[in-house]
């Protein structure tokens, strides 16, 4: 369980350090990815709702300390979007290789939109819609382009520190 | 049976819990501001983050630097089309020596500016935000050096002092600069050799954007420079004539109210690297020149 809890604390520090220096300077037309939409994601994917749920909020909250927005909304965010993917897998039976793929780019996109929309709300985004849009589409692609590296890698980290199953009856 | 039934409710319990969480999180930081416990607690955070971006940053610029500069060989060469493709292929070769001559020259222009505003505090640019909507660079000083919130930053060489942005937040060792493209961000300016003024408004990626009077006669490659001004005895947080940018774009259009008027930035923020964090008072003579 702490080794568990140690490997999300230096995924999500790991995250924000290659976001805010290499990915910022290798932008994909104007736009970085979103690595913490990319790892609540695949934790959902690989580990079901209630995790997807937790590190998602853990990230989130995370970036949200960095970011000038008021806190929460990326938290907000991520746990809504683990919840949903860890829901999703459940009903999807697919075993295609790109399955990951697909669910990182729905998701990010879906998950961009929603923190506008909640920014927006707020009163703190006054930008254009199609603007959103383009950041959301372009950070789904950059997203769904890192998957395959960066999927491998995170299940090996998951699947070795999964503390033992106890089966109840 | 009852395993299988209870995980999906306490799945739900704990959704619930981290969503009422996370909108207490917004509430609170919403009502309290930039002085709440959790702004607090998003300096602290900052201030643990920004030596390890800065080690990272130290480490991955020059492989960073290269892969721009390579990204740029293509409109240089467009530029010069008359160039031959040998002399293309020769500089795809010196590629990796021309960014360290850059950087040298950089440096050396920052010296010159720092001997123009001597209580300026030099610093490097250690990070960028971490966020696609905000457009904001971390640099490695803090309040120990003296940087406060609203200072303006700079860079380039004396002879053209180029906006980058203002100071927003302040740990100890580590400041974040809003770059004048935040779409929050706006400054008062100035278009050189005409009565023309108004309002840069930053757009993100794009160049910036400015709106002046309809009949404003403009020949499209103008440099635009900041104006200081001064509303009941309060000087704006900019000192006047650091160059923001060169007119690139000016699309009239018939009847309009006004003509918007798009801004190339001189400051090239891809590879920004070195800057100057101006104290307030340094702009003082240039100020009482500007005022009318």
């Amino acid at each position: 369980m702490i080794r568990r809890v140690v490997a999300v604390g230096v995924i999500i520090v790991t995250a924000l350090l290659l976001q805010s220096t290499v990915f910022a300077q290798l932008r994909l037309l104007g736009v970085r990815p979103e690595l913490l939409y990319l790892v609540t994601v695949v934790v959902a994917f690989l580990e079901g709702p209630s995790e997807g749920a937790v590190v998602g909020f853990i990230s989130g909250f995370a970036q949200d300390l960095l970011l000038n927005e008021p806190k929460g909304i990326l938290a907000l965010t991520l746990t809504l979007l683990g919840y949903t993917i860890g829901m999703l897998r459940q009903f999807i039976v697919s075993p295609s290789p790109f399955l990951p793929v697909i669910l990182v780019a729905l998701g990010t996109a879906g998950g961009v939109l929603f923190y506008v929309v909640v920014s927006f709300l707020l009163g703190n985004y006054d930008d254009s819609i199609a603007n959103a849009v383009r950041v959301a589409l372009l950070a789904a692609l950059y997203n769904a382009i890192l998957t395959p590296l960066l999927f491998p890698l995170l299940r090996r980290v998951f699947e070795g520190s999964r503390p033992t199953r106890v089966v109840r009856f | 049976m009852v395993a299988i039934r209870r995980r999906p409710r306490s799945t739900r319990l704990l959704v619930v819990a981290l969503v009422s969480v996370s909108l207490a999180i917004i509430t609170l930081d919403y009502r309290s501001g930039t002085t709440g416990p959790l702004a607090s607690l998003g300096r602290t955070a900052k201030t643990a983050i920004a030596p390890m971006q800065e080690a990272v940053t130290s480490v991955t610029r020059p492989i960073s630097n290269f892969f721009i500069g390579l990204a740029n060989l293509p409109s240089l060469a467009e530029e010069n089309r008359r160039l031959k493709e040998e002399l293309a292929d020769a500089r795809a070769v010196a590629a990796g020596g021309q960014v360290e001559a850059n950087e040298l020259e950089e440096l050396q222009d920052l010296l010159g500016l720092q001997d123009l505003h001597p209580d300026g505090i030099p610093a490097v640019v250690t990070a960028n935000g971490v966020s696609n909507f905000d457009w904001t660079v971390t640099i490695n000083r803090g309040t120990n050096t003296g940087v406060a919130v609203d200072m303006p930053v700079i860079a380039g060489s004396p002879d053209a002092a180029r906006l980058v942005g203002r100071v927003i937040d302040v740990t100890a060792n580590s400041s974040e600069v809003q770059l004048i493209l935040d779409r929050d961000h706006a400054v008062w300016a100035e278009i050189d050799g005409t009565p023309e003024a108004g309002l840069v408004v930053g757009r993100g990626d794009q160049d910036l954007a400015m709106d002046v009077e309809p009949d404003a006669e403009l020949e499209g490659d103008e440099n635009i420079f900041t104006q200081g001004y001064e509303v009941d005895g309060q000087p704006g947080v900019y000192p006047s004539g650091l160059l923001i940018g060169q007119i690139s774009r000016v699309s009239p259009e018939p009847n309009a109210l006004s003509l918007p008027v798009e801004i190339r930035p001189a400051v090239d923020f891809s590879t920004l690297n070195v800057v100057l964090v101006l104290q307030a008072t340094t702009a003082d003579d240039d100020q009482e020149d500007a005022a009318p």
